[in-house]
């Protein structure tokens, strides 16, 4: 029986997935590599996995190409390459930039983006500019970074604020007059990130996706950003084993280390984050919040935060848990240590998505005018 | 019509009049209010046909689904139902007669919990057993047709309250730890034992000792046989983990809700570092919920799921710690006593013992590690005994 709230298929895509991130690894000499590479990108994998296994599609409805499994069937994609950090644009492309054309782009737009996303034709880095870039006279000017998987983007969509406050998301070629992409090297050697400046670039120059108001599209991308919670549980959950498998055959005062109460407890308590981070993501990408933006939206919101925090601790425990080998290079644990950071600041920092969750709970704030005592 | 609606519709008509005043409490911190009430409430709502509603049909029981057992519960809290005086009974005991008990007994004792006319308590602790609980001391001998019991059993939640106690007690002279252990049914009204309340750290006294000095239970009334005692125990421990606990999720989002109402009237609702507490404290309660729907659908044959371990550490530690934030969200004006404790004060004080009692947060610990995760065994002492 698959675990709740899995079905079959579910399982059958998640074993498939394993067994392919598993040979990617090669033991661990991958992450190596990709750190030496320095572009936290690794194309032939990612056109192998994206496209050649039909992942890319693993969310994508029916009718424009995909595998239409909804959010439990990204949430196991996310947890595997979680697990492995596999080093390519699924959340960027398949999941970010696939919900925000599907909620907002039109019928012909989506036929042909959700189409290419489903294939694995097309890489699309997502970048929210509502707050630091100036749209005037038609154009955007200002600079956005870091920018997730923007180095190797076919597409830039890029989201600006109009006069009216009203949400302009545009598509742009990296190619396009104005438009640059610097990219960076990044303390999570296994995501790509860069720096995108946009100087006077005229919306006629790209492809005008959609339209949105600032609410809608703030709850579409934080529902998008919850599956990074099930990216955290799979890193989580490898930082678990790494420890359990360590503390097991680690000896010191003529014991297994993993028989010191200290140890036990502490990883107990790695535990109790990892299970508890996995239900905030499973309830997130739970098929009875369908057709319900403001749960969903609110479900996303705990599932990212609550997660992000969990892998952080997990992932903080695991390298004290390890000693000195776990403060080494060689060992891979400071590659989950470094996306966790990354996770919980990136895409909506915890901070600001726990002060998202007290507004949505009905706890009144300076901004909503109500004064105190 | 769904069983929610049953409900309701029964909740709509029932919990009125002198029950009004019950509504919303005697729940876990709240368990001494309103006892006479809450033990006619009890019995309402056993003839009603509510108790025992996932028996079989043969116990009179509905064979109800476990996600209708969880709608139920989840209707009972939503309308502020008391805390239920028979509670230990329903999910502890009765569980525990139907799985291990016979016939006698089934037909003995499941009328008196169905009908709520007969109250239960659970005799585990004692002095020097409490996280060691297989250190059992009380001693039981079967003389012709009784059980004879002497000994001592502590923190006895609401013995002063029921009828009967279950007691785990040592019945094979010489034995240590879980060996030669007895599983009995005792009735509490009898010269043999001695109930003394224990005042506790909110001022008052839901637990208690209970002295047994040749205390008797009839000869038919032990569950399991001679040596079994340890293991009927455990798996009494099993049913803790039902769906009672969306029930108790309901009472604690009716705490938080409280917590709420209070920061945003006094203004503290806009400290950035109390928001995101208050946040944290939303978010843990729905992912509670959410362990206890894979916990509940994880687990058809009654056996503990690897998630499942977690249940008891994470809500204990969630409630205690949302008394510390009620406290702060309430500030200085939380030292004021008016009349008697508020609900959020006794929450502060009463969610001490949520990280103590069906196993501290260390044993817990201990469980998780050995358990859920497979990692070496603690190294026994050799002075238990």
């Amino acid at each position: 029986m698959p675990p709740f709230p899995f079905q079959e298929d579910h399982e059958m895509i998640r074993e498939a997935v394993k067994g392919w991130l598993s040979d990617w690894e090669d033991g661990g000499k991958t992450l190596h590599r990709m750190a030496k590479e320095g572009q936290g990108f690794d194309r032939a994998a990612w056109e192998g996995f994206g496209r050649d296994q039909g992942m890319a599609g693993i969310s994508i409805p029916e009718q424009y190409g995909g595998a239409d499994m909804g959010l439990l069937g990204r949430t196991v994609i996310m947890e595997e390459t979680g697990y492995t950090l596999f080093s390519a644009p699924f959340f960027s492309t398949c999941v970010l930039a696939a919900d925000m054309i599907e909620a907002f782009a039109s019928e012909d737009d989506k036929t042909d983006l959700l189409g290419k996303i489903a294939s694995g034709d097309i890489i699309i880095s997502v970048l929210d500019g509502r707050e630091k870039l100036s749209l005037k006279d038609n154009k955007l000017s200002g600079t956005l970074s870091p920018a997730t998987d923007a180095a190797h983007a076919d597409l830039i969509l890029v989201a600006a604020k109009d006069e009216n406050n009203y949400v302009v998301l545009t598509g742009y070629s990296p190619n396009t007059a104005g438009l640059s992409v610097t990219p960076y090297a990044s303390l999570d050697p296994t995501r790509s990130q860069a720096k995108v400046s946009f100087e006077n670039v005229a919306l006629s120059d790209g492809q005008a996706i959609g339209k949105a108001e600032d609410v809608t599209f703030s709850q579409t991308l934080q529902i998008a950003h919850g599956s990074l919670a099930a990216e955290c549980v799979g890193g989580g959950q490898r930082c678990l084993d790494m420890t359990l498998d360590y503390t097991n055959q680690r000896v010191q005062f003529g014991r297994q280390i993993g028989s010191f109460q200290s140890v036990k407890h502490k990883c107990a308590d790695m535990f109790i984050a990892l299970e508890s981070a996995r239900s905030a993501s499973y309830f997130a990408a739970s098929p009875d919040l369908d057709d319900d933006l403001s749960a969903k939206f609110e479900a996303a919101l705990i599932a990212k935060n609550y997660a992000s925090e969990a892998f952080f601790k997990i992932a903080g425990d695991a390298i004290q848990m390890h000693g000195g080998i776990g403060f080494t290079w060689e060992y891979p644990l400071h590659y989950y240590f470094k996306r966790a950071r990354g996770n919980r600041a990136l895409f909506t920092s915890s901070e600001d998505g726990f002060q998202m969750l007290a507004d949505q709970i009905g706890l009144k704030s300076h901004a909503s005018g109500i004064s105190g005592d | 019509m769904s069983i929610r609606e049953e409900l309701n519709q029964w909740m709509l008509e029932n919990l009125t009049g002198e029950f009004e005043q019950i509504r919303w409490r005697g729940g876990p911190g709240d368990e001494d209010s309103s006892p006479e009430l809450r033990r006619a409430w009890e019995q309402k709502f056993g003839e009603a046909g509510w108790i025992g509603l996932q028996w079989p049909e043969e116990y009179g029981g509905r064979d109800l689904s476990l996600m209708d057992f969880v709608e139920f519960n989840e209707e009972y809290a939503r309308h502020g139902g008391p805390g239920r005086a028979g509670h230990i009974g329903e999910t502890l005991m009765a569980p525990t007669i139907l799985a291990y008990g016979t016939e006698a007994q089934k037909d003995r004792f499941l009328p008196g919990i169905k009908n709520g006319t007969e109250l239960w308590c659970q005799g585990y602790s004692e002095p020097n057993a409490g996280s060691d609980l297989s250190n059992i001391k009380t001693k039981a001998r079967l003389e012709g047709d009784h059980w004879v019991i002497d000994g001592q059993k502590v923190w006895t939640s609401l013995a002063h309250e029921s009828d009967w106690i279950f007691v785990i007690a040592r019945a094979e002279e010489g034995t240590k730890g879980r060996d030669g252990l007895v599983f009995l049914l005792v009735e509490l009204d009898q010269p043999g034992i001695d109930i003394r309340p224990i005042h506790q750290i909110s001022g008052t006294a839901e637990f208690n000792e209970v002295y047994f000095t040749e205390a008797k239970a009839e000869a038919g009334n032990i569950i399991g046989e001679v040596g079994e005692g340890w293991k009927i125990a455990m798996a009494l421990l099993g049913f803790e983990r039902g769906a009672s606990t969306l029930g108790q999720q309901m009472m604690f989002q009716n705490e938080l809700n409280l917590i709420i109402k209070t920061a945003n009237a006094n203004g503290r609702a806009e400290d950035p570092s109390l928001r995101r507490r208050i946040a944290e404290a939303h978010a843990g309660l729905k992912v509670m919920r959410y362990n206890a729907l894979r916990m509940l659908n994880g687990t058809q044959d009654g056996s503990t799921s690897k998630e499942g371990y977690i249940s008891k550490i994470f809500w204990a530690t969630w409630h205690r710690d949302l008394g510390e934030l009620a406290m702060d969200v309430i500030g200085a004006d939380a030292e004021i006593i008016e009349n008697e404790l508020s609900p959020l004060q006794k929450l502060f004080l009463f969610s001490r013992a949520d990280t103590i009692y069906a196993g501290t947060n260390q044993i817990q610990r201990n469980i998780i590690s050995e358990r859920a995760l497979g990692m070496p065994k603690e190294p026994r002492g050799t002075t238990n005994g």
